[in-house]
């Protein structure tokens, strides 16, 4: 009577084929775009004051974040969330964390008016570029155009966003078949979908792909509110909801989640596990968990190289 | 003119109906793309939307899915719309009632994709919790603590929690215990049932919400408002699709009118064409046909003989055709020719010639090349032999006809046989001859155009003479007239006598200068010699000749003194029928006091009857007679007779040819009035001063 209850149960539990998939290893790119945008992403000349580069707050050198709970931007100032990683931004189905950044384009466009941080807008921006002869030659070598426009800028900086990917990790080769995991990172996996991590990240990014409530189990609470997505729509159940975020690199963007409240990523799994799966996990799965996360990490943009 | 502007017209419509048609297809092409694009782009949202509410579905369904696959599905969406959107047929003003609808669609899709986002939320959520409870339901804990009746629960719950989620319908947890338990002092039994609490309330309590989303997700009347949508297209592009239709119409009867306007253009012009053809056909005919005989015409001949290397010709004459007409009438004439050409074609059916030809009236012509002339003059003669033979019948009348036939292979081959055909008229008892180089028939021609060039320039220098033969009274020994004779004195001076050039003048006006000249100038001679009378001769011909006889009457009105002493010979030797004529003649010529002579009495064709009807003062007695009295005796008698009979008639006589003394005195002792030949006098530029002569 059991088994066969116990049987039932196991058929009506439908698995899907695997939930994650690999990075691919070939890339559309505009070369002599990505590098102007890569050139553009360093320059501190798109902040008012020449402090502040996309790459301060992206640091492509580590994880493409910030390792600072929140960033400082523009004349010293400090912004109200934790920067995303920039990595494999593109596979993101919305930017920002609260998702309001339908794509890169829109994403880009979001910090450099942002008073906070690089404090610009479209005309200052154009005005500085077109001031430099160096970047009007470059502009146009790539878009033909005698004058630099800031569509143009943003596109650049998109292109070579879109080469910031990581592929190759651990796990990726794991799923082409190419190497075996050890047991431990195997029994992470397997932790992983069994508990249901794998409902909300999943996808190319491991995540990034849908919105969830930060504490949907048990509320987690916040010393201050942040820009979550009941800012954009007003609604209740919007409260304290993300976007799923990407859990590629993730032993490399410490601190952890849009408050940067856990620093380690044990404590992160510890976290999510407790509100929004509720369970506990053994220190074991803990570690399996980790050491499964760990494989998720990717070979470093050829394009910084 | 006419045909000009039909042209111009049917060029107009073409082209007007080419644009038309080019316009047509334009539109038509954009219409129906841009009809076809939005369709598909309907189409294409519309099935995005199903897939999309697949993948929810499988999402629904499975325990967990790769939702890049949403998210894709979602871009595609967005993707969609906005393509239907800018579809170009919303820019045309027909369609703004859809650009409505295409904005309410935004708004439903607004609400559905963030439902989605929200939906998938709430999936993952109860996902979790109902694969946590799964597991923990497997928990050893239940069963090593025997609590068979916890477990049975705890599975009811789960299935209904299951249930629930599979028949989205939050009503079904109405009511039902949805958590556990126990009376169990075992804190694992208590730690147990609170963890599955924990989880079966936190299901509960997010189902509602999901279970409107996903309501609202899979039951969004996106599919509706799309349906009716395409239906509002439908209804608004079925009045562009008539107009098109009618347009179509139009186009088609402007080109169909253009077709048969040119397919009777073409039809009027190939009628016309047919016209001319035959026109042209029938011209070409006559002009290298004879219309009567439709036998090639004397043009088709001598378009052909060039072009052969060895011709050789037969001509053919009628005999006394003009008889035949004169006395038939044109008609039979005609039928006769018309007959007679069937003859000669069916006779020469085995022959290779290379025509038969109507060269005239009544001549015919066969052409041959390079034949043997052996041959042809075998083919003359059967051909002559034939036709002599042959009776051509006409109704009721029966002819029987003669042809003269010419055969001829020297060049120039027509002109050639043609002078033979002269020759060959005037021989009765000859019917085929055989062009020769002898019978110098053309040489003749050059010598007659030679006479004409003297005649012409003779007359223009004033070298056409009288000369005077003296006619001496053998009576009285005295010269008592001159008869004058034309002479043409040639630059060097010398003399020609009218046989070498009269002839050749009476072809030509030039034979009107010459009677002309002699008339004046004799006239001036007999002014100058009053105590002679002077004679000139006139053929029968002349004197029915009014151009002739007006010459000479203008001369005699202008002259009235002097032309009595002028006569007129009448030249015997041409036959006339109307004597009525000449008797008038003679009477004029009476009337200016002059007399009328009969010229060569005695040879050719004399008739005594002349004398009965005509009013004739002296008869000339020919020189073929008077010139062989002495010798023979006929002859003598012949004179005499006439002498006596003229005589009788109150007629003198005057004998010429007188050449030696013999006969002169036998003349006057005869009794024969007048004499003139070279015994007295031979023709002189001047009469003689004295009139005296010695016998």
């Amino acid at each position: 009577m059991f088994k066969i209850v116990l049987f039932i149960f196991t058929i009506t539990n439908l698995y899907s084929q695997e939930p994650i998939s690999t990075i691919p290893l070939v890339n559309d790119i505009n070369i002599a775009k990505a590098q102007l945008g890569k050139k553009l992403f360093f320059d501190t000349v798109l902040s008012k004051d020449n402090s502040t580069a996309c790459v301060s707050c992206h640091d492509i050198s580590l994880g493409g974040a910030d390792s600072n709970v929140v960033s400082i931007g523009f004349d010293g100032k400090k912004g109200d969330i934790q920067s995303p990683t920039v990595f494999n931004a593109v596979y993101n189905f919305r930017q920002f964390w609260n998702g309001r950044a339908k794509n890169l384009h829109e994403q880009a466009d979001g910090p450099i008016n942002n008073p906070v941080e690089h404090n610009m807008g479209a005309q200052l921006v154009e005005e500085r570029l077109n001031n430099s002869k160096s970047y009007r030659e470059l502009f146009k070598d790539v878009f033909s155009s005698s004058k630099v426009k800031y569509k143009d800028v943003v596109d650049a900086i998109v292109e070579f966003e879109k080469t910031l990917i990581t592929p190759n990790a651990k796990f990726d080769k794991y799923l082409r078949g190419e190497i075996k995991l050890s047991s431990s990172e195997r029994n992470g996996y397997k932790i992983f979908k069994q508990y249901g991590c794998i409902s909300c990240h999943n996808g190319i990014n491991i995540g990034g792909n849908s919105f969830q409530k930060m504490g949907t189990f048990i509320e987690y609470k916040t010393a201050k509110s942040y820009p979550d997505k009941r800012t954009l729509t007003k609604k209740e159940i919007h409260h304290n909801v993300f976007k799923v975020p990407t859990l590629r690199n993730i032993n490399l963007t410490a601190p952890y989640f849009h408050d940067g409240s856990s620093k380690t990523l044990k404590e992160a799994v510890n976290v999510m596990a407790k509100h929004n799966l509720g369970v506990v996990l053994s220190k074991g799965e803990v570690d399996d968990i980790v050491n499964f996360l760990n494989t998720l990490e990717g070979e470093k943009p050829s394009i910084l190289k | 003119m006419k045909l000009n502007r039909s042209i111009l017209f049917v060029l107009f419509i073409g082209v007007l109906s080419a644009i038309a048609l080019i316009y047509f297809y334009i539109i038509q092409r954009d219409f129906t793309k841009n009809h076809r694009e939005f369709l598909i782009s309907l189409n294409s949202l519309e099935n995005s939307h199903s897939d999309l509410n697949y993948l929810i579905l499988q999402n629904s369904v499975y325990i967990y899915q790769n939702q890049d696959k949403i998210d894709a599905k979602i871009k595609e969406l967005e993707f969609e719309y906005e393509t239907l959107k800018k579809s170009n047929i919303l820019e045309d003003i027909t369609y703004q009632e859809i650009n409505k609808s295409i904005k309410i669609l935004k708004i439903k899709i607004y609400s559905y994709l963030n439902n989605i986002d929200d939906y998938v939320m709430f999936n993952a959520r109860i996902k979790n919790s109902l694969l946590f409870l799964d597991r923990h339901i497997e928990n050893k804990i239940l069963l090593e603590a025997e609590e068979k009746l916890l477990f049975i629960e705890a599975n009811r719950i789960l299935k209904n929690l299951y249930n629930t989620k599979m028949m989205v319908d939050f009503d079904y947890l109405k009511g039902i215990d949805y958590l556990l338990s126990s009376d169990s002092q075992d804190t694992n039994i208590q730690n147990y049932i609170e963890k599955f609490n924990l989880h079966s309330l936190f299901i509960v309590k997010n189902y509602k919400e999901y279970i409107f989303l996903i309501n609202s997700v899979l039951n969004d009347d996106i599919d509706s408002l799309l349906t009716q949508t395409l239906n509002e297209f439908n209804n608004l592009a079925l009045k562009d699709f008539n107009a098109l239709d009618i347009f179509a119409l139009i186009v088609f009867t402007l080109f169909l009118l253009a077709l048969s306007l040119i397919i009777y253009l073409l039809y009027s012009y190939i009628q016309k064409n047919h016209i001319l053809y035959t026109t042209s056909e029938s011209l070409k005919h006559s002009i290298t046909y004879d219309m009567l005989t439709n036998l090639y015409n004397r043009k088709m001949l001598e378009t052909k003989l060039p072009l052969i290397s060895k011709p050789s010709v037969i001509l053919i004459d009628i005999d006394s055709f003009k008889n035949i007409n004169d006395i038939y009438g044109n008609e039979i004439g005609n039928l006769l020719l018309i007959e007679l050409a069937k003859f000669i074609k069916n006779e020469l059916f085995d022959t290779e010639e290379l025509g038969v030809f109507r060269l005239g009236s009544d001549e015919f012509c066969v052409l041959f090349d390079n034949i043997d002339l052996h041959e042809v003059e075998n083919i003359a003669n059967m051909l002559e032999k034939k036709i002599a033979q042959h009776i051509f019948v006409f109704d009721n009348l029966k002819l029987n006809i003669y042809v003269n036939i010419v055969i001829n292979d020297i060049f120039p081959i027509l002109e050639n046989a043609d002078l033979a055909l002269k020759v060959l008229k005037n021989i009765p008892t000859k019917r085929v001859e055989k062009y020769t180089n002898s019978l110098n028939l053309k040489e003749n021609v050059q010598e007659n155009m030679r006479i004409v060039e003297i005649i012409k320039n003779a007359i223009l220098e004033d070298r056409v003479i009288p000369y005077f033969q003296a006619i001496v009274n053998l009576q009285t020994l005295r010269i008592e007239k001159y008869e004058a004779l034309v002479r043409i004195k040639l630059e060097d001076g010398t003399i020609l006598s009218p046989c070498v050039f009269l002839e050749v003048s009476k072809k030509s006006s030039q034979y009107y200068e010459i009677t002309e000249i002699m008339i004046r100038k004799t006239i001036e001679k007999a002014r100058k010699y009053p105590q002679y009378r002077f004679s000139l001769n006139l053929s029968m011909l002349d004197i029915v000749n009014t151009k002739i006889t007006d010459i000479l009457f203008d001369c005699y009105d202008r002259n009235l003194t002097i032309v009595t002493r002028i006569d007129i010979e009448l030249l015997e030797s041409e036959f006339l029928e109307d004597t009525a004529i000449v008797q008038e003649f003679i009477e004029k010529i009476h009337s200016y006091g002059s007399n009328v002579l009969i010229d060569d009495f005695g040879s050719g064709y004399s008739n005594f009857s002349y004398f009965s009807d005509l009013n004739i003062d002296t008869v000339k007695i020919d020189g073929s007679i008077v010139k062989e009295i002495a010798v023979n005796d006929k002859k003598l008698l012949i004179l005499k007779t006439i002498h006596q009979f003229t005589k009788g008639m109150n007629m003198v006589n005057i004998a010429e040819y007188v050449e030696n003394r013999e006969i002169a005195v036998m003349l006057k002792e005869i009794g024969v009035e007048y004499a003139q030949g070279y015994y007295f006098s031979q023709p002189l530029p001047q009469p003689l001063d004295s009139d005296e002569v010695i016998l």
